[in-house]
Formats: structure tokens, C-alpha cells, sequence
């Protein structure tokens, strides 16, 4: 070998390995960015699954709830009166506070505390008469200090917890009584005002009810839409132009189909605003074309050898489709189904554009009552001033990955557990 | 007998044509072979005589061709009568991705030959002892078809021809994707199939078409050279391109 040659080979070897180095970087930039971005998520959010309590002592007095009968029944416990009750339940923490600035110990504890007294009792309506321990949910600017995510030092004025709230909310914490535990009504409640009380229940059904409606009109259409261009539909310029519409159809911004939606389904149709139906259906102009191209892509990766199989037995054009192709074709239509459904699912723009970003403080229970959805959510929480969203922000945008990455995996699964290898 | 009679076939794939004034007749209950170089359009022969050629949109069938009294070559054919009576066995073994009874039972199915699942249960095994895989699958015939060897697949595709009971099996190339145990195994099926069918085989195999076929006929070029009796095709053939086929020196 001269030398020539030896250089030419060397410099071929380090082309290669330079090329190596650099798609490295790619993915270890690429990786580096995921990391801190889940970090970043994880960090913030992983709090807002904890939710703050104060242990505080209820007596249930019969004279201060206007109780006049001896025995009473359920009924009359509903009608009873919990205001004096859960109040003293707040103030008598302190006995020594003057009676003017009762509010300070009553704002440690989220609004609805006389709520959350009257709804003890009835569950245990046999505590009337007695003084019980009672947990109250904590107020969000409470939970964040317990939390550790208020600053202590800042200047009282700068701060929403005053000094004497600290110095009650310090008492109560050496003794025992600040309990922390999992956050259930993050996940049942309905949106709500205050951050120590807003869940994603109403968001998520809305969610969950939008990409039903968004499967039931895309899924059919879409299906039928593949399997006549494919394999019914002759091959010309016209199927062509259809063709190249449906990927162009695939490319459109979603808003575009929000102000659609906004047009055609509220304006024309009349349909009911800020609700789950419309939603869904605005969702499923975006996700029909991604279906269609799926679809259209496994029928075409069935191989002409079983449509010739299925045609020479004498089976009719219809029945070879319906009995085989189809069948053949699904995993991969299915897949691809989910995939486009977890598109729609982030979708938030043209979910905007038709009035989903109303704050819902009831959970929907059909797909026309009006919802919010878990990405609207997240942009609904952000803008909010309390810092008891911050982590509120991150938990939902959690939540809405672990339904994404769901749905990922479903997809998954289908394509390799059903989908057929042609040799 | 004469079961097909065709005259003057043209076939045009686009302006390409692909078969010349081809005109040969197919007997009842006899093995013809159609052999040749490829490209020379005796696959493209075989598809016209079930409508194969109908699902390439570009391709134009000119010419008659008659099977018994009935034109094939015609517009008003109803394609999927047709294909009820001519069965084909294609080159690479196309079992449905079904259970290998399923693979049997779809055709009695569509074509509503079977009154009772017992009925159906007859066709099937009779189709199977027919294609000699019987013994092989009984005890699984609710197995997938595809998991079959090559020639137990291609042996499960003639099963799946013949419960129709087609007058006509066409075969392109059926032993092209086998082994010569497996080719053994088909070629010996042929003959026997021929007692109730009318087979019309293409082969790469002069040797096969020599073994298995009563009549031979050459293509070469979309043309058919010459047509007749195997014996003198092989041993004394007219053309002296058949000739030079035969005995190796081109193709």
C-alpha cells in the first residue's frame, strides 16, 4: 500500500468516526434537554400530590348548631347550624387572640371549612355532643409554607402568611398537628379558585369525554375514508388531488380548525359552547387525515399476493376487503388511531377558540355539559397569580404525560403484538 | 374435448404489448404446460383465463377465449362465477394469515356450497386428502395456515383451490419457491388431480413440464412458438427456437 492510499484511508476512517462523535452529541444533547425538562416538572409538581391539613378539636354543641330536638335525625343534622361550631374550631387554637382578629387563625384554613365540619358529622353523626379531633384542609399559602416553598425571610408585609400565622402554624407543626398526606382532591375535585382545593376531575373527564366524541366521528370516517380510496377508488388525477388535500389537510395549524369549530359547529349548528361534544368534534378534523394516513399505509402494506388469494377463490372485491384486508390491516390503523388521538389530546389552541377555557367548577357528566381539558387546564392554572398553582401547573402537565405516554404504549403494544410480519 | 379455446388473445399492459395473436386450445382433463424464457408472457396467458389481469388497471385483454361455451374475454362475464370454476395456485404459497381449516373452508363459504357445519367439515378434509396434507394437519387444522413449511403451504393453497371443485386449476410457477422433496410431492398431486380437473401449469422446469404434462406449449416474446403434444415438443419439436429452448442454449 503507498502512501497515497494510506492517507486516503485514514482520513476515510476518521470521516467516520468524526461522524459517529457528532450524532453522539445529537443524542446526549437531545437526552440532556429531556432530563432537564422532567427535572424541572418533577421537582416543581411532585408537591402538589401532598395536601396540608390542620388538626384542630370540633365540638359539636348541640345549642351552638340550633339542634332543639333530643334525638335528631339525619335530616335535621343538614339543616343544623356549623358556623359557630367550625368557627370556634378555628379560634380556640388561640384563646388568647383578640376577638377582632379572628380572621388571621380562620384564613389559615381554606374556605370551606365549615363545609368540611358538617360533612365529619354526617358521616359520623354519632360525635354529636362530643369534642373530636378534625383535620381541615390547610389553606394554599399555608400548604406552600409547610411545603417549603414560601420563603420565611422575606419582609411580613411582601408576605401572605403574616407573622403571627407563622408562629401558630410553627406551635401546631411541634405538636403534631400539620398533616401531610397524599392529595386525592387533586384528582376528584373540580377546578376551584383556590389552589388548596382545585383538582383536575372536571378537566380530566373533559379530557376524557373529547377524545370519545373525537374517536366516535374521526374513527368511522377516517376508516371508510382509507379502505374506498385504497381499495375501491380508480387511480386518476382526481383521487390524486384528494390524496395530496388529505396531507395537506394533515399540516394545518390547529387554531385554524378552532375557528372552524367557532364557525361552523356554534355559530351554525348551535351546539353548546365550552362543552366536551364540540370539543371532540373540532379535535376530529384534526385527527382525521393522520388516521386516514395510517390506515391508507397498513392497507397498502398488506401484500397483493392475499388480495389475489382471496380474488382467485372468487370472492368479490367487497368481500376480499371486508374478510381480509381490512382485517389485516387493522393493528396498524389502530395504532396509528392512537396516535393521532394522543395529538389531539395536547391540543389546546382550537380547544380555546370554542370556549373550553371557561372555568368549570363542576365535574361533567356527559359530553354537553361544559368541561375544561387537562392542556387547557395547565394553560388556565399558569395564569393564575397564587403560588399554589405552580405546583398545580406541573402535577397536571404530569398527569397529562402519564396519559400520553399511556396511550404511546397502547400503541406500541398493538403494532407488535398484532401486527403481521410479511416475509 | 376441448375445455378452452383461445384465438388471437392480444394483451396490452399500457401501450406495451405483452401477448401476440396467441391462439391455443386446452384439453379436458389433461396437463398443459406453458413454458418459456421469462417475460415472454405465459404467466400473463394463464391470468387471462380466470380475469386475473383485471385487477391492473392498465391492462386490455383483445381476442376469445372460450371455456366450454362461455366467453371469458367479455363484459358481461361475471367474473366471480368464473373464478368459482377456474382455480389458481400462485407462485409463492399465499395461504390467509387463518387457521389452515378456515383457509379451505372460505371458499365453500362465500360461494354457499356447505348447508351444515358437518358438510362444510367434508369438503374440507375431502379438499385436504385431496391436496395429500390430510395426514399431515388433521390434528391442526385450527393452527395458522402461514406456519406451515413452503410445500405444505403451497399443498394448503391446492386444497384451498380445489374445494370449489373448479373444472380448471391454473398454476403459475407452483414449485418455483420449493424444494425438490416438496416439488416431488406437488408434481405427484398434479397427476392425480388431472382425473377430475383440467390443469393448466407455467413452468420454469422443462424437466417438470416433461414429467407432469400431456401438452407443451412455447412461448417466447409474447408469442406462442409452437403448441402440442409434450412427447414431440421435447423430442422433436418443429421450431428450431423450441429447439434451441429445450436443449438449453438460451432462456
Amino acid at each position: 500500500m503507498n502512501e497515497a492510499k494510506r492517507k486516503l484511508l485514514n482520513k476515510r476512517y476518521r470521516a467516520e468516526a468524526n461522524f459517529k462523535l457528532f450524532g453522539q452529541i445529537a443524542i446526549g444533547l437531545a437526552l440532556l434537554f429531556l432530563a432537564v425538562f422532567m427535572y424541572k416538572i418533577f421537582s416543581k409538581g411532585y408537591t402538589a400530590f401532598q395536601k396540608t391539613w390542620i388538626v384542630t378539636e370540633v365540638h359539636y354543641d348541640k345549642e351552638l348548631m340550633l339542634i332543639e330536638t333530643d334525638n335528631p335525625s339525619l335530616e335535621d343534622l343538614e339543616n343544623a347550624d356549623y358556623y359557630d361550631i367550625a368557627y370556634k374550631a378555628m379560634t380556640h387554637l388561640d384563646p388568647s387572640l383578640p376577638e377582632e382578629d379572628d380572621r388571621q387563625l380562620i384564613q389559615m384554613v381554606a374556605f370551606t371549612y365549615e363545609q368540611e365540619v358538617k360533612n365529619h358529622l354526617l358521616k359520623n353523626p354519632s360525635l354529636l355532643g362530643k369534642i373530636v379531633p378534625i383535620r381541615l384542609t390547610a389553606s394554599d399559602d399555608l400548604d406552600q409554607v409547610h411545603k417549603g416553598n414560601y420563603p420565611r425571610d422575606i419582609p411580613e408585609e411582601d408576605r401572605r402568611v403574616n407573622d403571627y400565622q407563622l408562629k401558630i402554624y410553627d406551635m401546631l407543626n411541634e405538636r403534631g398537628d400539620i398533616l401531610s398526606k397524599f392529595n386525592l382532591s387533586f384528582f376528584t375535585n373540580p377546578d376551584s379558585r383556590e389552589a388548596e382545593l382545585a383538582g383536575i376531575a372536571s378537566s380530566f373527564m373533559g379530557t376524557v369525554f373529547s377524545i370519545l366524541v373525537c374517536l366516535a366521528f374521526s374513527f368511522p370516517i377516517a376508516v371508510l375514508a382509507a379502505i374506498y380510496l385504497e381499495e375501491f377508488a380508480p387511480k386518476n388525477k382526481f383521487t390524486d388531488f384528494i390524496e395530496v388535500n388529505i396531507n395537506n389537510l394533515a399540516a394545518v395549524p390547529s387554531i385554524v380548525f378552532g375557528l372552524l369549530g367557532l364557525g361552523v359547529l356554534l355559530a351554525v349548528f348551535n351546539l353548546p359552547r365550552s362543552t366536551p361534544l364540540v370539543g371532540g368534534i373540532t379535535l376530529s378534523l384534526m385527527t382525521l387525515p393522520t388516521i386516514i394516513i395510517a390506515a391508507r399505509a397498513s392497507l397498502k402494506a398488506v401484500p397483493p399476493s392475499i388480495r389475489e388469494a382471496a380474488l382467485a377463490m372468487g370472492a368479490s372485491n367487497m368481500q376480499t376487503t371486508m374478510h381480509h384486508t381490512v382485517p389485516l390491516s387493522m393493528p396498524g390503523t389502530l395504532s396509528g388511531t392512537i396516535i393521532g388521538l394522543a395529538q389531539a389530546l395536547g391540543e389546546t389552541a382550537p380547544l380555546i377558540l370554542i370556549g373550553m377555557v371557561a372555568f368549570v367548577n363542576t365535574i361533567p357528566g356527559t359530553p354537553v355539559d361544559p368541561a375544561a381539558s387537562l392542556p387547557v387546564q395547565i394553560y388556565i392554572w399558569s395564569e393564575s397569580a397564587e403560588r399554589g398553582f405552580v405546583e398545580k401547573v406541573s402535577a397536571c402537565i404530569m398527569v397529562l404525560l402519564g396519559f400520553l405516554i399511556l396511550m404511546n404504549l397502547a400503541a406500541q403494544i398493538i403494532r407488535h403484538k398484532f401486527e403481521r410480519k410479511w416475509n | 374435448m376441448t375445455k378452452i379455446s383461445a384465438k388471437n388473445v392480444n394483451v396490452f399492459y399500457g401501450s406495451k404489448q405483452a401477448l401476440f395473436d396467441v391462439s391455443l386450445d386446452i384439453m379436458d382433463k389433461e396437463v398443459t404446460a406453458l413454458i418459456g424464457p421469462s417475460g415472454c408472457g405465459k404467466s400473463t396467458f394463464l391470468r387471462c383465463l380466470n380475469r386475473m389481469n383485471d385487477v391492473i388497471d392498465i391492462c386490455k385483454v383483445e381476442g376469445s377465449i372460450k371455456m366450454d361455451e362461455l366467453e371469458l374475454n367479455s363484459r358481461k362475464l361475471d367474473v366471480v362465477r368464473l373464478r368459482e370454476n377456474v382455480g389458481m395456485v400462485f407462485q409463492k404459497p399465499n395461504p390467509f394469515p387463518k387457521t389452515i381449516y378456515e383457509n379451505v373452508s372460505y371458499g365453500p363459504t362465500i360461494h354457499g356450497m356447505a348447508q351444515s357445519k358437518s358438510e362444510l367439515d367434508q369438503i374440507v378434509e375431502m379438499s385436504l386428502k385431496k391436496a395429500a396434507l390430510w395426514e399431515e394437519v388433521k390434528d391442526r387444522l385450527d393452527e395458522i395456515g402461514t406456519g406451515l413449511s413452503g410445500g405444505q403451504q403451497q399443498r394448503l393453497c391446492i386444497a384451498r383451490a380445489i374445494s370449489v371443485s373448479p373444472e380448471v386449476i391454473l398454476m403459475d410457477e407452483p414449485c418455483s419457491a420449493l424444494d425438490p422433496i416438496a416439488t416431488a410431492q406437488i408434481e405427484e398431486l398434479i397427476d392425480d388431480l388431472k382425473k377430475e380437473h383440467t390443469i393448466v401449469i407455467v413452468t420454469h422446469s422443462m424437466s417438470q413440464a416433461a414429467r407432469v404434462s400431456q401438452k407443451t406449449g412455447f412461448f417466447h416474446l409474447g408469442k406462442l412458438i409452437e403448441f402440442g403434444d409434450t412427447e414431440k415438443i421435447f423430442k422433436n419439436p418443429d421450431n428450431q427456437q423450441t429447439q434451441d429452448y429445450i436443449t438449453g442454449r438460451f432462456g
